[in-house]
Parts: C-alpha cells; structure tokens; sequence
C-alpha cells in the first residue's frame, strides 16, 4: 500500500525518551504517527482515519499564531518538552490549571492516569501549598478556570476551604475532578461544595451499564454515581460527564451514554470523552493499547445516536492543538432531546479550511465558553443569578445583562467533546506546546497536562513525582 | 477589575427635563422579575431619572427579558 508523508514533527523515544524525530503518514484511508529512535527502533500508532462525512487530516488542522506565556517560568535549556513550567517558547496560554490536591483515592481503577490508590500514597500537599499553587496559576494565567484534582479529591475534608481559596485568588470557573462516591453517600456533601463555591463537577463516568463499570473501575459503580447526579442536581451544581473510552469496553455504548447524558436536563451540562491513552496505570501492553482515534469517536457517535448528532457537526479546538480535541454545542429541545448543532464547544468554528488562529484570542474564548457551559445551571431571583456571579472572573468584558444571557442560554445547550491524551507513543511535541491544560505543581511550575504524566514503556515519568518537596 | 460596557445614549446631548442638568453615566441597577443587573446607564445626577437607551431597550434588555419570561 502506498504511504504519503503528510506533517514531520517531533515526538520522544517512548523506551528512553530522548527526542526524536516523527512524521504523520498516510497509508489508505489511516493516518499513522511514525518515529524512529536509533538505539530503541522504530514505533507507530494510528493518529487519524479518514472516512465519508470527515474532515481529512490535513484540512482539519488550522495554522496558529502562538501566544507565548508573558512571564516564562524556566528558560530555554535542552528544549521542549523537558523545559516545561511555562518556557518562553510554549505556544499556548492556560484555559484550565490542574491542581492535584491528593493522591489517594477510594478506588483502584485498573486504568487511571495518576496511578492513584496504590501503596501508601505521599501526604496531601497543605493549605498553605495549595494557596501559594493557586496564587501561582492565577500570577502565570490571570483568571483561567481550575480543576482541583487527584486522587480523589473529595477525600480530603478541607475540599470547601480549598474551593472558596481558589475563588477568593479570582480564578474562573471552579471545578472538581470526582468519581463521585463521596457526593453520591454522604447527605449534604454536594450543597456544602456548592456553597464554598464549587461550579462544577467533573464527574467520571463511562457508561450506562456496570459491565463498563467492572471492566474500567473495577467494580459496579452506577447506583451511587447516580446519587451524586441527584446530589448535584439538588445542589444545583453543574455535572460534566467525562467518560474514558477503550475499544471493545465501552465504545460501543456512546450512544446509550449520550442519551443519558441529555436525558438528564441542564443538570448534566456535557458529555466529555476520553480515549484511553496510556500512561500511569493501564492492564494493556502499551503497544497493544485499545486506542481509539478521534474520527473513531466521531464516527461511533454518529452511528449509534439515530441521527442525534453527526461526525460532520464537531469541530477542530481553536484553544489547544487542532489534534488534540473536537466538540460541538447543541441546542436542547425541551424534551430530554436534542435539535441541532449551535457552534463549536471551546471557541467557536475557527474560519474554516486554510484560516490562521491567533491562540491569545482563542484562549480568551474558550476560557469564558467553558466557565459558562461547564459551570452552575442559572438561578434566577437575588443579585442576577449565582452562575452569573461565577462566571464574572472569566467574563470581566461584560456586563452584568450580557453574563445573564451568556449563562441562561448556556442552559438551553449541551456540549459534546472529545479529547485525546498523548501517551509515551503518540507523543507529539508540537501538540504539547499548543496545550492549554496546564498541571500546576507544588512548587507553581506550569506543566502541559501530558508533559506531566508521561510515562515511558517501563513506567519511568517525565516530570510526575520528580519535583522535591 | 471588572470593566463594564457602558451604555450611552443614541445621539445628541440629553439633560434631564425636570432639573435641567445633563445626564452622567452613572452605575443603576435595574431590576426584573426577582433578579437584578449592575450597569452603567445615563442617569440624572440629581433626580435619579435613568434613560434606557433605545439600542439597549431592544438588544439586551430583550433578551434578558425573553430569557426570565421563558419566551
């Protein structure tokens, strides 16, 4: 079959990773990342399929003007990506800061990037370090969104102080990454969040079976995620579901997933997948993965929604790299449906074919879409609503009648998106400098969100666990 | 730090008919149906008397209304 050189990069050798060279090639209708180390030899995984109704790979990458970080945190020394905590040379302004406030976890998910849940794990970072991480991501990224994150956050008892810290610091939207079980058991739980400010949940979630739940978490999990929906709900608090997705474990059940996900109204602001990539801990050989490419999500959406939704309705990113993200924004029809695609979730359509993006703007955008569609469903009564107030920090450009209709009409849609983490084979320094994901470690270095959990063939990492405390 | 749009009148110079002073922008809070909104409008600086500007009355205001009365 013939092979066509479509983009060269560079990517890093997944056994030593030593930068490398790498190149995206086509062959027939699959588009493969290729790289060869001269000591390790030479590697490929599927990047992108081409298919009737989708973009083709080259068509959906836009080109970008970079928006390097104003302070850069370290200088150039070896060069990306092993300068990271932003170097004058990243291309991207941070959309979301990532926070991890504790390592444990109440479960030990076979798949989990963090590798969280195993053997003793270090004592949670204090107040006094997660104030001076907070205060480093709003000093670097003014007032980006944040997601407090883990382990299992909801493990540590302080999480309300945590939260109303973060808000206090200005930051946009607040949000906490959660499997869900602490709000889903303990009476109260979500409403004291929501009082210390929380938005919105990132609630974990991959289907709508226990099957998936067994295979994924292992074990049964959907009676009490469903508590913490309802817990939420009542709460008023906005619920992201992020599913991760493996071939032939839950890619099957989009569809379900998706209805599910509408069906439950405002409450359920978005469905968010995640392929699964693989770093931290996985059960697979790395080269065996059970990978599936963004146009696999398109496509599988489109198949098992009955014309719900379209692989043609989603959108290249204009925050983070073009191959890192699609999504879509939908207008509900009152009716636990769907009617119709409104625009691109993130930032908007991007110009088209050929169109240059200038990623300041479009970091702008995609921080005030996200605190808007991600955040609280809107109340009305008091001083505007509480949502409007949230979403104040990440739209400090309008004014209070233009924050009511950004939220209000935030609640009248539904987000559909995908986003596809790079592993220690898909690593592709280009994508890593258009990140916009930005993990803050303890010491308030900014590092791109798969930088920061790489892990080589033989579990080695790139920069988990190697800062000193 | 937030900095608000301000609203200014349509045209001409506008003063108050009752006190003869002209308008200053000035932050009012306009209220509707349990919910209230900060902006800066013209505004009477003795008398209070608020102009909507007609771009506001029918852009806005329009659609924050149809949003709180479910239109």
């Amino acid at each position: 079959m013939g092979k066509t050189l479509l983009q060269h990069t560079q990517s890093l050798c997944p056994v030593c990773l030593r930068r490398i060279d790498a190149a995206y090639v086509r062959e027939g209708a699959e588009v493969f990342f290729c790289k060869t180390c001269p000591q390790h030899g030479a590697f490929r995984v599927l990047a992108w399929r081409q298919a009737a109704g989708l973009a083709d790979f080259s068509a959906w990458q836009q080109g970008r003007v970079p928006a390097y970080p104003a302070h850069p945190a370290t200088a150039l020394r070896q060069g990306c990506p092993y300068d990271c905590g932003l170097c004058p040379e990243h291309g991207q302004h941070t959309c979301t800061g990532l926070i991890e406030v504790t390592q444990r976890c109440t479960l030990h998910c076979p798949v989990c990037y963090a590798a969280a849940g195993q053997g003793a794990a270090p004592a949670d970072p204090s107040l006094a370090i997660i104030e001076r991480q907070l205060q480093a991501l709003f000093t670097a990224s003014g007032a980006c969104n944040v997601q407090l994150s883990g382990g299992e956050p909801t493990l540590r008892d302080d999480l309300p102080h945590i939260i109303a810290l973060a808000k206090q610091q200005g930051l946009g939207l607040v949000q906490v990454n959660s499997n869900g079980l602490r709000l889903g058991t303990e009476q109260g739980y979500a409403a004291r969040l929501k009082e210390a400010g929380l938005d919105s949940v990132y609630l974990q979630w991959d289907g709508t079976d226990d099957t998936i739940f067994q295979t994924m978490r292992g074990r049964p999990c959907l009676a009490w995620k469903q508590a913490a929906l309802q817990a939420c709900r009542e709460a008023r608090l906005g619920v992201v579901l992020v599913a991760t997705v493996a071939r032939g474990v839950n890619d099957h059940a989009l569809g379900d997933l998706l209805r599910f996900a509408v069906a439950q109204g405002a409450v359920v602001r978005g469905l968010h997948l995640q392929p699964v990539a693989s770093f931290g801990r996985f059960p697979w050989e790395l080269a065996n993965a059970p990978r599936l490419s963004l146009p696999d999500l398109m496509l599988a959406l489109e198949e098992q929604s009955a014309g719900m939704v379209r692989a043609a309705d989603f959108h290249a990113p204009s925050c983070e790299h073009s191959l890192c993200s699609f999504s879509a924004v939908y207008g509900r029809d009152g009716q636990g449906g769907l009617q119709g695609v409104v625009g691109a979730a993130c930032c908007g359509t991007g110009g088209g074919q050929g169109a240059v993006l200038d990623n300041a703007s479009g970091s702008r955008r995609s921080k005030a879409f996200i605190a808007a569609h991600w955040g609280s469903p809107a109340e009305k009564g008091a001083q505007g609503s509480a949502s409007v107030q949230g979403a104040q920090a990440a739209m400090p450009l309008m004014d209070d009648l233009s924050r009511f209709v950004a939220q209000a009409g935030a609640d009248r849609r539904f987000t559909l998106s995908a986003m596809a983490f790079q592993d220690a084979l898909s690593f592709d320094i280009a994508r890593v400098r258009g990140c916009c994901i930005h993990v803050v470690t303890e010491q308030g270095k900014l590092i791109p969100f798969c930088a920061y959990n790489l892990t080589s063939f033989e579990g080695i990492a790139l920069y988990r666990g190697k800062e000193k405390r | 730090m937030s900095i608000e749009p301000e609203f200014s009148p349509d045209g001409g110079i506008w003063e108050c008919a009752r006190c003869h002073v002209p308008l200053v922008q000035q932050k009012v809070q306009a209220q509707y149906m349990h919910s209230a909104f900060d902006v800066i409008l013209p505004r009477c600086p003795h008398c209070g008397l608020t102009l909507i500007p007609k771009s506001l009355a029918q852009g806005r205001m329009a659609e924050v209304e149809a949003l709180l009365e479910d239109k």
